[in-house]
């Protein structure tokens, strides 16, 4: 345990020193990954359908604020929607302005589970999402989720039914592809359930996170996993859902496991990072480098064990015997204190 | 010469004010209710924006319907039933925004609050100066 909490002390010191280049290479390889996420699945338009392309847009949002990442995506989304027919890319950007009409009015600074979301549902552990919120955030976060879950719905229809529409405008008309853009998304029962579990899931594990007991946050990870489970395996029976069960079971074991992983990095640590200000007085400038304290001992430290009810035990050690008065005298305190 | 202890705390003041002060100050300059009434009125408008996106798309995609049937169709009860529509999307919304947008104020608030309490301390050290070089300056005068 104590080697688990120099490590977390570790990662939360590297974050602190380094955090100038460590949000950048977060938000480049976070943007990467959705960028190629996209391209994979719904990459319509060929000349977009490139590493190059991805690497420069990547670059790009490891510059700006993280809702930059949310802006390119939806770009190269249209823009691969708009290649595969022109009423599906209305419907997308009709849609996306929808979306965005819920998420920057209600959640505009929680970019990055917006962009995580989507990502999680392609590895197939979506269930952490809602957790993490819970967990981390104020309970309005859940409308990045939410916006999360309703694109990545939305493309995974558009993915499913690309023949449909994608078809040339003689066998379909305009109409009849609009109706099937819009009905793969308003009537995906699926969605609705996740929807559902998630926003149920999410404000039960802040509720209990809140609450003054001991293991808080490990009854809120559990209880939230546990009853987004229940709720998705009983609507998945009743809507006759196939085939998903598996894949919620792991996806569940490998979300708690992260969930914890989270509890590891985030309980009680501030990751709060070196900061440069400058302000003035009616004397001086001031360009102040402000670096967070270190609480936690390292393992240079030593830490010695007495027990008074067993003094042979504690004095004899690596086969020396230790007086008393030699070990108050290592320690710099009177003897007396070790009667 | 530097007083250390206004250093920090004008430090923690400027940290504040270039990160989550920079939406929690104007919140503040606001009652509570008149900043959530203010939020309010920006939802009706992008909640109107919305209902009105949701029901252009609705009409599109209903179009064949409505061209065939355009005689036969109900206006009167077509639009009362838009209209009861719109009034429950927008109570919801409102709700929502109500809840949300009370949380940031109480929130902001409690910031602002910290913030004042350094600024406070700041001030305080000012007058602890002030009143320092005023007494040197008498001892200085008394010696002279």
């Amino acid at each position: 345990m104590e080697t688990l909490l120099e490590w977390k002390e570790k990662i939360r010191r590297f974050y602190s020193k380094n955090e100038v280049y460590m949000v950048p290479i977060i938000k480049f390889f976070l943007a990467f990954v959705l960028f190629l996420i996209i391209n994979k699945n719904i990459g319509y338009m060929k000349r977009l359908d490139n590493v190059a392309i991805i690497l420069v847009l990547a670059l790009l949002c490891a510059i700006f604020p993280v809702n930059a990442i949310i802006l390119f995506g939806v770009m190269l989304t249209l823009l691969h929607l708009y290649a595969l027919s022109m009423e599906v890319f209305l419907t997308g950007a009709v849609f996306f302005l929808l979306l965005a009409l819920l998420y920057f009015r209600f959640a505009p600074k929680e970019g990055y589970y917006t962009v995580l979301t989507p990502i999680c549902f392609v590895l197939r552990i979506p269930y952490v999402m809602p957790i993490a919120e819970g967990l981390l955030c104020k309970p309005y976060a859940i409308f990045s989720v939410v916006s999360g879950t309703f694109a990545y719905y939305f493309l995974d229809g558009i993915k499913r039914n690309e023949a449909v529409l994608g078809a040339s405008s003689e066998n379909a008309t305009a109409t009849s592809k609009f109706v099937a853009a819009l009905n793969q998304l308003i009537g995906n029962k699926e969605m609705y359930l996740v929807l559902v579990a998630f926003v149920i899931s999410m404000l039960l594990v802040y509720q209990i996170r809140k609450l003054s007991v001991d293991h808080a946050w490990t009854i809120a990870i559990l209880t939230g996993i546990l009853l987004q489970f229940v709720i998705l395996f009983a609507g998945y029976l009743i809507l006759g859902i196939d085939g998903k069960v598996i894949t919620l079971l792991v996806g569940s074991v490998v979300s708690t496991v992260i969930a914890f992983a989270l509890k590891f990095l985030f309980f009680h640590v501030d990751y709060s990072r070196v900061e440069r200000v400058q302000f003035e007085d009616d004397e001086y400038y001031y360009y102040v480098k402000a670096v967070p304290k270190i609480s936690v001992t390292q393992s240079k430290k030593q830490v010695k064990k007495f027990n008074s009810n067993n003094k042979k035990k504690t004095a004899v050690h690596k086969g020396e015997r230790i007086t008393r008065e030699a070990l108050a005298k290592e320690m710099d305190i009177d003897k007396e204190l070790l009667k | 010469m530097i007083d250390e202890e206004r250093v920090k705390q004008m430090t923690r003041m400027a940290i504040y004010e270039e990160g989550k002060g920079r939406s929690d100050v104007p919140m503040t300059q606001y009652f509570r209710h008149d900043y959530i009434g203010k939020e309010m009125v920006k939802s009706i408008l992008s909640g109107t924006m919305a209902f009105a996106l949701i029901c252009a798309m609705y009409l599109l995609c209903q179009m064949e319907y409505f061209m065939e049937n355009i005689n036969q169709i109900d206006i009167l009860a077509f639009g009362t039933g838009i209209l009861i529509k719109y009034a429950i999307f927008m109570v919801v919304y409102l709700v929502i925004t109500y809840f949300v947008y009370d949380v940031r104020y109480t929130v902001g608030r409690k910031n602002v609050k910290m913030f004042y309490g350094h600024l406070k301390k700041v001030n305080k050290l000012y007058e602890q100066e002030e009143k320092r070089k005023q007494s040197d300056e008498w001892q200085g005068r008394i010696e002279g």
